[in-house]
């Protein structure tokens, strides 16, 4: 840690990784170009010491003891509740709305249209109105006595039934020819194995465990908002447009989401939720919540789309892929042209290289809830598909389902994951174990790889963070962007406390008020890599400060001055701590850092590389299908908070098992209502359903920045469902194409089997 | 809260609390109840205060014969630690110690917890040292959003209390009413054993 870089000051640094277990290291030396003032880079040979520790999260406490405060926990005085009348029609025209019977309740303080009188309705659950009052018994009995009145249209819930829909047989194969493709074919035509398929996935509910919600209070001109979101300054700004009728602007905006209850890519906006909650607190001149019921998170809150794709593709006499051909579909809901996540299906794209390929994908509407992002949009999704159909095309050409990864994956990182992988899983021994004939649980081992290609915010715009020493040896460290269960606050303790050479316990971080230096959305997996340099070179420049009291006080050179171990000083005179910063004046050190743009020239790695291996165990007789173990081999950039990175890596297997095997959304083509939308009959994955989970994390320096750290709420994602899928085929010696992997499918491939 | 009387209530209500089995009623915390000449304590129709016993204290609170004890408790007394998801029990995000025992306080009528002891989630960390089930949780890092966490805590408790030292079997088996979208079930496991391990219930 010294002085900064000067302006173009070339400097050398070593990237890449260590091997794991016994794999060859992957260091290379780097020049790169620090911007002018940033932190200087910490590279593979940098010694750090509270970074990639076992530190607890730092806001562990608050959340476990019942003390942190949610959206959903804001308690003001006066506080109203309210609620949103949904409508009960799939397709329509709203011509009636008669609000005054509502407003005459007792206990009612307020009542607002959410859409006007001729406005379209375009899903069950689509809002109409809003009510304010005493408590939620009250403001429900208003919403009962509102009249609505709908002209009802034929509606289509059924995504595949759309007229753009192609057709399927009886087993679920897209029953229509391929487009012409002269050199794809030539290629097929070479193949030495071929193979062709149709693969399915259903629509997943995002189920947040905090419902989308918030609470507002107007104080005259100003806002305040306390929002379940994952993006505070994307709901400020969205607010401040939607109010400026009323002489709002973004400045009087605040917004609060300390913390969130999750959101998983279903939380960026206010949502006419957050917009109602404003609307009402305006019209009652009071403060009023109001959050989601279960069913309207499951039915009008976001999801993960459907998806279809049909793959065919072939392999040469040595294992190969030459051709590679992929159409698919994705149910957006009833926003075709918005698409807000759309129906994006993606296919990795790494096992390719040598092959011929066409890609085409279409979005189907419906009259459904639009899909929103869920974590690895498209992801899961697409590396279903695309896995099981390579697993069935080395079933059909004698290769070891592993070994053919091997031959086509071009990634020299996932080579070695893989190959790590399958040794600490113990791959071939489980892959070779048969299943006696007549046995009643059969067993089946499975993998998939992972890649995620976004690495932060790269900059642009420069997001910043606040750090400020205080007199009594404390700090703070302060960003506007929200900490949805990632991590965030230890993230940027940790960066300042490795920085300042202080133990973690002395640094404070806040997180999730717009107040605070802005932030990105948590989305994608960016919030980690944006804003880590950001917090670095704060603190960078909050040490330079107390250096230079310091050095005043001893009679030396700032340049000498450095932070480490709990003390400052020189290389024979140092302070505590504790006594260096009663140097500092009343008012703190009060710095700003800021995110560079990333470093220019070719990075080491571009994208995020994982791969994860899973066993299965099938009673044949029930059809009910139980993992019984996963491991998942992550490359996770820099490591900033190794237990809760590895917490994220859990989860995502989790939730990946749970799509897999158990989610799906239930839609009556007769009402076009869900009709499972709570979690009795919407089953996610439970404590009886946990196998024994194991995680590497790979420290990877890709060069990007001061403090490269990816983030992880995509990559571990993206493997999960199609490494059980895959294990599921291997078990059955039948694949089933469509997930949720339920009973019926697995007696249904047994039957095609016998 | 303020809030005015329910005009439906009333006569459904007594007849409710005559054939029920809220015996003792009379003898418990209704503060502001009529007492009908003819026999059992009536209630409603609109709130009333009740006193419920929280965390060993006593806490008067205003409910109405409908409000749930996880309403009376987030919404009357500001105990927000056990949270409202699915309001059907079906998540086990509200759960508290009723009676000792573990129950989805959103499917508990407030007016049905009256003399009988609440522990929240609150309770663990009111002393100077939190409980060690607590400092287990932050150590496996048993919780990401933190929002089922509470409920999970409190099941865990319960599941101390009542076997000691748990096998995994048994975990998978008590917690199974909490549903955890994060995906933490695994390190939960781990914070119930460190905490057994060190004798802590």
């Amino acid at each position: 840690m010294t002085a900064p870089a000067g302006p173009r000051d070339g400097v050398e640094i070593t990237v890449g990784y260590r091997g794991l277990g016994g794999m060859p290291d992957r260091l290379e030396a780097r020049a790169v170009e620090p911007a002018e003032g940033d932190a200087p880079p910490w590279d593979a040979n940098t010694p750090l010491r509270q970074v990639g520790g076992d530190h607890d999260r730092v806001d562990g406490l608050a959340k476990a003891s019942g003390r942190a405060k949610y959206t959903s926990d804001v308690n003001l005085p006066g506080l109203l509740q309210a609620a949103i009348l949904r409508a009960p029609i799939a397709r329509g025209k709203l011509v009636q709305l008669e609000l005054d019977a509502a407003r005459a309740m007792p206990g009612i303080a307020a009542v607002v249209a959410l859409k006007n009188v001729g406005s379209r309705v375009r899903f069950v659950g689509d809002a109409i109105a809003a009510v304010a009052g005493a408590d939620l018994h009250r403001v429900r009995d208003a919403l009962a006595a509102i009249r609505a009145d709908y002209e009802v249209e034929p509606h289509n819930v059924d995504w595949l039934r759309g007229e753009d829909a192609p057709l399927l047989d009886a087993d679920g194969e897209i029953a229509e020819p391929w487009p012409e493709a002269v050199a794809l074919e030539g290629a097929l035509a070479l193949a030495a194995t071929t193979h062709g398929a149709t693969y399915r996935t259903e629509v997943q509910t995002h189920s947040s465990l905090e419902p989308h919600g918030a609470t507002a209070r107007w104080q005259g001109e100003d806002l305040e908002v306390w929002s379940s979101t994952q993006a505070t300054f994307g709901v400020r700004g969205e607010l401040a447009q939607a109010l400026k009728g009323r002489g709002l602007r973004v400045g009087a905006v605040t917004v609060h989401a300390e913390y969130v209850g999750g959101g998983f890519g279903s939380k960026f906006g206010a949502g006419v939720e957050g917009l109602a909650c404003c609307l009402l607190a305006h019209a009652a001149k009071a403060p009023v919540k109001l959050m989601l019921d279960r069913f309207e998170e499951h039915t009008t809150a976001g999801n993960r789309p459907a998806a279809l794709l049909q793959l065919r593709g072939g392999l040469d006499a040595e294992g190969r892929l030459i051709a590679w051909d992929v159409r698919s579909y994705g149910g957006c809901g009833f926003n075709v042209e918005r698409g807000d996540g759309g129906g994006n299906v993606a296919v990795p794209d790494y096992y390719t290289r040598a092959a011929k390929t066409r890609r085409k994908h279409t979005d189907l509407p419906a009259d459904t809830d639009p899909a929103r992002a869920m974590r690895a949009p498209g992801h899961p999704q697409g590396w279903f598909g695309a896995e099981l159909f390579l697993d069935e095309l080395a079933h059909k050409a004698g290769i070891d389902p592993l070994e053919l990864r091997l031959r086509n994956d071009s990634q020299t990182m996932r080579q070695d994951q893989w190959r790590f992988g399958a040794e600490r899983f113990g791959w071939a021994a489980a892959r070779a174990r048969p299943n006696a004939p007549d046995a009643r649980f059969r067993r089946g081992v499975g993998l998939a790889s992972a890649r995620w290609s976004q690495l932060g915010s790269a900059g642009r715009p420069p997001h910043g963070v606040q750090c400020r020493i205080h007199r009594d040896g404390s700090v703070e460290v302060r960003s506007g962007a929200q900490d949805i269960g990632t991590g965030l606050k230890t993230v940027l303790a940790l960066i300042a406390a490795e920085e300042l050479g202080i133990d973690p316990k002395l640094v404070q971080a806040f997180t999730g008020h717009t107040g605070d230096p802005s932030g990105p959305g948590s989305g994608g997996s960016t919030t980690t890599p944006s804003l880590s340099p950001a917090v670095r070179h704060a603190a960078f420049l909050a040490r330079q400060q107390l250096a230079g009291f310091v050095a005043t006080h001893l009679g030396a050179d700032a340049a000498e001055i450095d932070c480490r171990d709990g003390t400052v000083g020189t290389r024979t005179q140092r302070l505590a701590w504790a006594e260096a910063c009663k140097l500092i004046g009343p008012n703190p050190i009060d710095v700003r850092g800021q995110r560079f743009p990333n470093y220019g020239g070719k990075p080491f790695s571009a994208s995020v590389c994982g791969c994860q291996f899973a066993e299965v165990e099938v009673d044949t007789w029930t059809g009910q299908v139980r993992v019984l173990r996963m491991l998942a081999v992550q490359d996770c950039g820099l490591v900033i908070a190794k237990k809760l990175a590895e917490s994220q890596v859990l989860g995502a297997m989790l939730q990946g098992i749970s799509f897999a095997l158990h989610e799906q959304r239930i839609m009556d083509r007769q009402s076009g209502r869900m009709l499972n939308g709570d979690f009795l009959r919407y089953k996610i994955l439970g404590s009886a359903d946990v196998p024994e989970l194991d995680c590497v994390l790979m420290t990877v320096h890709n060069g990007h920045s001061s403090t490269p750290a990816a983030g992880l709420g995509e990559p571990p994602a993206v493997a999960a469902p199609a490494a059980v899928a895959t294990a599921v085929f291997h078990a059955l010696g039948e694949p089933v194409r469509h997930l949720p992997i339920t009973p019926d499918k697995v007696l249904a491939a047994l039957a095609r089997r016998a | 809260m303020t809030v005015p009387p329910d005009p439906r209530a009333g006569v459904s209500r007594r007849s409710f609390l005559k054939g029920s089995a809220v015996a003792g009623l009379a003898s418990t915390g209704l503060t502001a109840a009529a007492t009908a000449a003819d026999g059992p304590t009536t209630f409603g129709p609109g709130a009333h205060d009740i006193v419920l016993t929280v965390n060993g204290a006593e806490r008067k609170v205003a409910v109405e014969t409908r409000t749930t004890l996880l309403d009376a408790l987030r919404d009357g007394l500001d105990l927000t630690g056990a949270k409202r998801i699915c309001d059907r029990g079906a998540c086990g995000g509200c759960t508290v110690l009723l009676d000792g025992q573990p129950v989805n306080s959103c499917l508990v009528l407030a007016i049905d917890a009256i003399g009988r002891p609440v522990q929240t989630v609150e309770s663990l960390a009111q002393g100077d040292l939190p409980h060690p089930l607590l400092e287990a949780f932050v150590h496996c890092d048993a919780l990401q959003c933190g929002y089922c966490t509470p409920g999970m805590v409190m099941s865990s408790l319960a599941c101390l209390q009542q076997r000691g030292r748990p096998t995994r079997e048994q975990m998978q088996h008590d917690l199974a009413g909490n549903l955890c979208r994060c995906g933490t079930y695994g390190r939960v496991f781990a914070a119930i054993e460190r905490t057994a391990q060190a004798g802590g219930k």
